[in-house]
């Protein structure tokens, strides 16, 4: 028991840089993704091919291979780019990468569960509001975003848990600066000092699943929030569909 | 590689055209290329494994027996709260230690005991050492366990997805319980369950890339190894930090394998859909 309690507190600090990536990610991310799933509805067909051919890729790669990618990329660039202009201490930081790499791939993820909402989102209702007269940025605004983020609610939160699921391997792909470890990190850093393999992962699993349900709770608040004008709001599942 | 190439043909190439076939052919790129044989071994076996735990988790989930069905749940749902990666670390690990727990209940004496110093093993004897083999294997079974788990949601609710009527005509004709369940029920579950199992699939070719965490030297850690800058006393520098060209190489061919996988199972999903009512595909 006083080991398991030592073990907790050993993993509170890592649990936060999990929090930190999740948590700087899922904002750009977010904005990313509307832009990108209205570049994939756009009737301009440049703009849309663009968006569907970056959705695609980022979906149907692994987030394993992009932060290498990424990373080596960043690398190759550093003495003709990042020296000179005096910013290669913060360009490759695993705090800096991480949320980048994140940031792209969360996008296409997001994009494409706002794109399945953007088309399911009733016509009748967008016909009404031009029927009113309303500019297309108006149409948008009162009638097509509210429907766009109630629909896509339930599949987001399942994105942003999945989301933070895959902040456990930045560390594996990207170089682990002095303490600066994250939950696989230190699990994996405290299972080579003792090989207590049970103890060190069961810990970290247990701070995945807590941070999960957490979020899961805050989220499922908003959709309540979002829902508050239907008579009885419908639950949301948790169903683990959309993951990289 | 190039020097099977007869005089003639080789005098045709330009010097670029034969020093890229000379670079892209030696050693260290041809064992890059069989490197492919793992992750295409750790994808199929993965994933037939994961069909098999699907099924298994499926027929749990839809026993009458409680505990069986509470077994099934529970393990339906270890996928939600905890990431993939942590437990394709944790499996390989915990099996090779239990196996060497057990070992060294068998061979190990108490004069061995005491002369280990280490953590673990419990002495020099138990130890169980591990090659790329068994590592593969392993890494296939937990693929298989965790993406089981997405496969039993998937058969649960395409069993769930059978008409009734088509269980109640087999009853009728006499089937016992296991006859209508093997012949029936299962049989006709494929059409349903064939759109999430394609999910499925790709998500298991995407987890193949995490082979290298396994000390596998798979794709990723030749490609590590092959974009590092090259030195050679002889000749010098032949080139610099090329790892990224290496990745997009990966990148790529993971999204062509999306591209081919995908396009596959629409054809087989028509194929094994033909003849079948269903609503959303009008």
């Amino acid at each position: 028991m006083d080991t398991f309690l030592t073990e907790l507190a050993a993993f509170a600090p890592a649990v936060l840089f999990n929090i930190y990536f999740a948590a700087s990610a899922i904002p750009i991310g977010f904005v990313f993704a509307v832009v990108l799933a209205l570049g994939k509805g756009s009737p301009n067909p440049l703009i849309s091919r663009i968006s569907r051919i970056y959705i695609y890729a980022f979906r149907g790669s692994p987030l394993f291979i992009q932060f290498f990618m990424f990373y080596s990329l960043a690398l190759s660039l550093n003495i003709s780019l990042w020296k000179p202009w005096g910013v290669s201490g913060w360009v490759l930081h695993p705090l800096f990468i991480g949320p980048l790499v994140l940031i792209l791939n969360t996008a296409a993820y997001t994009a494409e569960i706002f794109y399945g909402a953007l088309r399911a989102a009733p016509r009748g209702e967008t016909e009404a509001a031009r029927a009113y007269g309303m500019s297309r940025f108006q149409q948008f605004r009162s009638v097509t975003w509210p429907n766009m983020i109630r629909l896509a609610w339930p599949a987001y939160t399942n994105e942003v848990v999945f989301l933070f699921h895959a902040t456990a391997i930045v560390y594996l792909a990207l170089p682990v600066i002095g303490l600066q470890m994250d939950l696989m990190a230190t699990a994996k850093w405290r299972f080579e000092k003792d090989y207590n393999a049970f103890l060190h992962f069961s810990v970290a699993a247990l701070y995945f699943l807590a941070v999960s349900l957490v979020v899961f709770f805050l989220f499922g608040l908003v959709y309540q929030r979002l829902m508050r004008h239907m008579p009885a709001p419908p639950r949301m599942r948790f169903q683990p569909k959309w993951i990289r | 590689m190039l020097d099977l190439l007869p005089q003639w043909m080789r005098d045709g190439l330009g010097d670029d055209v034969a020093f890229w076939l000379g670079y892209l052919t030696n050693g260290k790129h041809l064992t890059f290329y069989a490197s492919f044989q793992f992750t295409i071994f750790a994808a199929v076996f993965g994933s037939l494994l994961a069909v098999m735990f699907g099924l298994i988790g499926a027929t749990l989930k839809n026993s009458s027996f409680p505990p069986a069905r509470l077994l099934g749940t529970v393990y339906a749902s270890i996928v939600r709260g905890v990431p993939d990666v942590l437990f394709f670390l944790f499996f390989p690990l915990a099996f090779e230690q239990a196996v060497e727990w057990v070992m060294a209940s068998q061979v190990c004496t108490p004069e061995s005991l005491a002369a280990q110093s280490a953590a673990w093993p419990p002495c020099k004897d138990a130890n169980w050492l591990l090659t790329t083999p068994e590592y593969l294997v392993m890494a296939s079974v937990s693929l298989g366990i965790i993406y089981g788990a997405f496969a039993t949601n998937v058969i649960h609710g395409a069993l769930r997805a059978v008409p009734r009527g088509q269980l109640e005509a087999a009853r009728a004709y006499g089937m016992s319980a296991g006859q209508v369940l093997w012949r029936i029920h299962i049989r006709q579950m494929w059409v349903y369950a064939l759109p999430g199992l394609s999910n499925v699939w790709m998500l298991i070719v995407k987890a193949t890339s995490l082979l290298s965490l396994l000390s596998i030297a798979d794709m990723v850690l030749w490609a590590d190894r092959l974009g590092a800058p090259n030195f050679l006393k002889s000749v010098g520098l032949v080139h610099d930090d090329w790892r990224w060209r290496y990745y997009l190489v990966l990148f790529v061919f993971y999204i062509l394998v999306t591209l081919v996988s995908e396009r596959a199972f629409d054809a087989l999903m028509r194929w094994a859909g033909r003849g079948i009512l269903d609503e959303s595909r009008r």
